[in-house]
């Protein structure tokens, strides 16, 4: 019963990292009652107590202000009560019923996160809550209990790897449906990454952040690292003090209708030119619904929204981590001919402010002769004028941040660079326009991919010239070339501020570093084959195998892959059971016993082949000799061993032939 | 003396054949104990001829007898001996009791008391008795015929299993057939005939008899054959106690002397069946009430004989 209670503690610790943290003080004391209850010491709740312990765990629930129903409200309340049910598990049928709780519970965890750790340790609470269930089956333990539960684990691992061919089948063939309805998650769900806001100071802080923001295979050529352009949207508006997508905030349903009718992707307004770059991305769970591709993607794969700036989004916010297929088309011309609505948009400042900037844009505009000379002094006015790029700029306050940063500090991250260029280009009348998403990438030479971290996000533009459509244009170039080319490490190494807040990080330790990408690796396997096995890859994959899809050729593959697992599995147990074969000696006399049977002289199994002899030579007189002689030579090929056996079992051949 | 062998036993059948009439399985399976070097009991009625039968066979292979009546107020002391004072001497001197002796008859062992039901068994087992902390070895060949009555006779104390089992054969007479009472009834008594018996066998030519027993060849087939029987005996749902390692050894080894006894250098499954009933039949117990001999019996028409894998 120890080993229940260390099961379930098995089960529950994985919870206490996505629920209310006064759950672990709760499991602790249960566990440690338990245990004083095992020990003699305690016990078992009685019914008030009972009623009391369930009133303080609504009641924790309701002070802890789960909305309600949600998912996080309903797994604490399940977890409440599988530890509580600790308490009373007197019969075995009690503690059988927790470990069926305990199943459900491991399969609950994956609602909260899909990683392949999560997963070994689900494998691992597998193990544990069989065992006990091979263990409370036990009627009598005749180990010692260290024995016993090696046996027992020793055997759940056994009956848990007989499933794995049955769970392969069911994992490629079962029907992915759509779920019904939706879990309401999200109570407790955090948005990582790039918001679709830019204001001083948000990329900086995804600039100190290592976590994982997708992981991208090339089919075929990997661009240069320079070229990695990972667009994620579009900012057009600016308020004075930051960057937004649009004059005012939608949620993603309005963004959607917007996606849908004005803002929507019109293919015919681009060109397609130049070399594709194929890719697949696998994108983490991020809580927003933004998707990152080389603009512009071209074709994709997938259920998606596009938008009018070549952008690609999830029609929904990630809860699961994302597989986008897509081909790039980098050289393609975007809007050579741009239209009214989306001039407005990249032309739009705010009707006061910044008095300086716009007089420096329009002087500069005056000066240059075209809009490309102009776009290139503005470029070179930061290289040199000696901005510097940093982690840690200094705050610019609330009002005219744009003059702040050009004029005062000359410090800043890429969204300074971003912004105030985009601000110079429209107050010289140039349409333009903030790229927020993730520039370059790591590349992980075991896996053959390239991994985005947060730390890679990024800020830069896009001008629209005239004859040329939208012209990408990264300021951040022009003062820290070393960012583009290198990566962000490389760029802020003389300040020292890379990853400065996480002093653990392995990526501080370069022996550790090999380890990190090849776990990595691992991981980004499991991301992209298992977790990204979705509808389409199904399809997709029987589509090779099966040739063209029909539910019932499905279901007869599956069926047979089913039937030839079972098959395996009976001819395995069965060839473990199956007896040798029969010396022929035997069969012979076998035989011989069934021919005199014919003749009404049968053998009980308890006769000896000379006293049966003896019974059928009295029953059948014609034959007497040769069942004498038969029984003769078969009981010296048995008992008292010729020289010859080949001779003998001749010898019974001819003698069985005589009696036929 | 090898080849005659055969004769020899047959001279001895027939000599103890001649005194208990009719019972010719019994005493073969009595002579069959006694070569295999083993203890025999003879469990029945009072006056069915245990006696004499054990008689019998001391005086045909001439070998030193000794009996003794075992009743509750029996010693240990009084079977293996005790140390006396002597006078003239000044010490102790050991006392050999009547286990002292090639052949022992322990008459009605179920009447005396554990404590020396269990003395004897010791010196069974361990063919040597210690008395004041020096040990006496006992002659060999030793042999104990042990008679007792049913154990649902009032006055007896039944022996467990545990000390059963020492017993190498558990034989019962039963009633004579017709024949052989009125023989009987015509004075053809037992008694008077052991005066007119021959001795045919010794010590040295027994003994030699007894080192023929382990030559007589099992084949893997009928070992095989013996190992059914055995699983089938542990298979709980038919006994509720199967047979032991050394039970197993007991009927091998009898059946190997039953062999000898029908003049035959190697084991036949019919060897086995002959002595399985009187082998196992005091060492497996049954779930239900049913007697042990019985439940031997069904067994043996339950677990087939042909059959093995290649040998």
């Amino acid at each position: 019963m120890i080993w229940l209670l260390a099961a379930q503690l098995v089960v529950m610790l994985p919870f206490l990292f996505d629920l209310p943290l006064w759950l672990l003080p709760v499991l602790v004391v249960v566990a440690w009652w338990r245990l004083r209850v095992l020990a003699g010491a305690a016990s078992q709740p009685g019914n008030v107590v009972k009623l009391l312990l369930i009133g303080l765990g609504v009641g924790g629930l309701l002070l802890s202000g789960l909305r309600f129903p949600s998912l996080d409200a309903m797994a604490t309340l399940l977890l409440l009560g599988f530890a509580f049910k600790s308490l009373e598990v007197v019969q075995r049928r009690d503690a059988i019923v927790v470990i069926f709780i305990g199943y459900f519970l491991v399969a609950l965890h994956f609602l909260y996160t899909q990683s392949l750790t999560a997963a070994l340790y689900g494998m691992v609470s597998m193990v544990v809550l069989t065992g006990v269930l091979v263990g409370v089956q036990q009627a009598i333990t005749e180990f010692s209990t260290g024995q016993s539960v090696r046996f027992n684990l020793r055997l759940a691992v056994f009956m848990l790897l007989q499933c794995l061919p049955l769970m392969m089948v069911i994992f490629v063939f079962a029907p992915r449906i759509a779920p019904l309805w939706s879990i309401p998650l999200a109570s407790g769900q955090t948005q990582t990454g790039m918001t679709d806001r830019m204001a001083p100071g948000d990329i900086e802080k995804l600039g100190k952040s290592d976590e994982l923001a997708f992981r991208v295979t090339f089919k075929g050529k990997r661009p240069a690292q320079h070229e990695l352009y990972w667009q994620g949207l579009v900012l057009n508006h600016f308020d004075g003090h930051e960057w937004r997508q649009f004059d005012r905030d939608y949620d993603v349903y309005q963004l959607k209708t917007a996606l849908m009718s004005h803002y929507r992707w019109q293919p015919e307004r681009m060109q397609v030119q130049g070399n594709p770059v194929a890719y697949e991305a696998v994108y983490e769970t991020s809580g927003q619904p933004w998707l990152f591709t080389l603009s512009p993607a071209v074709e994709v794969e997938g259920d998606v929204l596009r938008g009018a700036d070549y952008r690609v989004m999830a029609q929904e916010a990630l809860q699961a981590p994302f597989l986008l297929k897509a081909v790039s088309y980098p050289a393609t011309q975007r809007d050579v001919v741009l239209p009214e609505y989306l001039r407005t948009l990249a032309l739009g400042l705010p009707s006061t402010g910044d008095q300086r900037s716009r007089e420096l844009a329009q002087r500069l505009r005056r000066e240059a002769g075209s809009e490309q000379v102009y776009i290139d002094k503005v470029l070179a006015r930061f290289h040199d004028l000696a901005f510097e790029y940093t982690l840690n700029p200094p705050t610019l306050g609330d009002k005219d941040t744009i003059d702040g940063f050009l004029f005062d500090s000359k410090r800043g991250f890429c969204a300074h660079y971003a912004g105030s260029f985009v601000f110079l280009m429209r107050a010289a009348g140039i349409p333009a326009r903030v790229v927020v998403g993730y520039q370059g990438g790591e590349w992980n030479a075991a896996g053959q991919y390239l991994a985005v971290h947060q730390y890679d996000a990024h800020a830069w533009t896009e001008v629209w010239l005239a004859g040329r459509g939208w012209v990408r244009v990264d300021p951040t170039t022009a003062v820290a070339p070393s960012r583009v080319e290198q990566g962000l490490e490389a760029a802020v190494q003389a300040e020292g501020s890379f990853l400065a807040d996480s002093v653990l990080s392995a990526r501080k330790m370069p022996w550790l570093n090999g380890v990190r990408q090849q776990f990595d690796a691992v991981q980004y396997g499991w991301r992209r084959w298992v977790l990204g096995y979705d509808r389409e890859e199904q399809a997709a994959l029987l589509k090779s195998a099966l040739g063209d899809l029909s539910v019932g050729k499905v279901a007869l593959f599956a069926g047979g892959l089913f039937a030839a697992i079972g098959l395996f599995w009976l001819l395995a147990l069965g060839m473990a059971q199956r007896r040798q074969p029969e010396a022929p000696e035997h069969r012979l006399y076998r035989r011989f016993c069934e021919a005199l049977a014919k003749r009404g002289a049968r053998r009980e199994p308890g006769d000896a082949p000379g006293a049966f002899a003896h019974q059928a030579a009295e029953h059948l007189p014609a034959l007497a000799e040769v069942i004498r002689e038969f029984t003769q030579v078969y009981e010296g090929i048995c008992y008292a061993p010729p020289a010859d056996g080949r001779v003998a079992t001749r010898r019974l051949k001819t003698l069985l032939g005589k009696i036929r | 003396m090898t080849t005659a062998a055969p004769q020899l036993i047959q001279a001895t059948l027939a000599q103890l054949n001649k005194v208990i009439h009719g019972k010719e399985q019994q005493v073969q399976l009595a002579l069959t104990c006694l070569l295999a070097n083993g203890h025999l009991l003879l469990e029945d009625l009072p006056g069915m001829g245990k006696t004499t039968l054990a008689h019998a066979l001391a005086h045909v292979c001439g070998l030193e007898y000794k009996r003794v009546q075992f009743t509750s107020d029996l010693l240990p002391a009084d079977l293996i001996g005790a140390s006396v004072f002597e006078q003239q001497s000044g010490r102790f001197r050991f006392h050999p009791g009547p286990v002292f002796s090639q052949v022992f008859l322990a008459d009605e062992l179920n009447r005396a008391t554990p404590k020396a039901q269990s003395a004897l068994l010791e010196a069974m087992e361990e063919r040597q008795v210690s008395v004041d902390g020096t040990t006496h070895p006992l002659p060999a060949p030793f042999f104990v015929i042990a008679t007792q009555n049913p154990q649902s006779q009032s006055g007896t104390f039944p022996l467990p299993e545990s000390q059963l089992d020492r017993f190498l054969i558990r034989l019962s007479l039963g009633y004579p057939n017709p024949e052989a009472e009125r023989a009987l009834l015509k004075g053809r008594n037992g008694r008077v005939l052991l005066a007119s018996m021959q001795q045919v066998l010794n010590e040295s030519r027994l003994k030699a008899l007894q080192s023929l027993v382990p030559q007589v060849k099992m084949t893997d087939n009928l070992l095989d054959y013996v190992q059914r029987l055995i699983a089938y005996t542990r298979q709980t749902e038919v006994c509720h106690l199967g047979l032991s390692p050394r039970g197993a050894l007991a009927l091998v080894k009898s059946a190997q002397a039953w062999a000898l006894l029908q003049a035959r250098g190697h084991v036949l499954p019919e060897d086995v069946q002959a002595v399985f009933v009187a082998v196992a039949g005091h060492r497996i117990i049954g779930r239900q009430e049913s007697q042990g001999e019985q439940l031997a019996r069904q067994i043996l028409g339950k677990v087939d004989v042909v059959g093995g894998g290649r040998g």
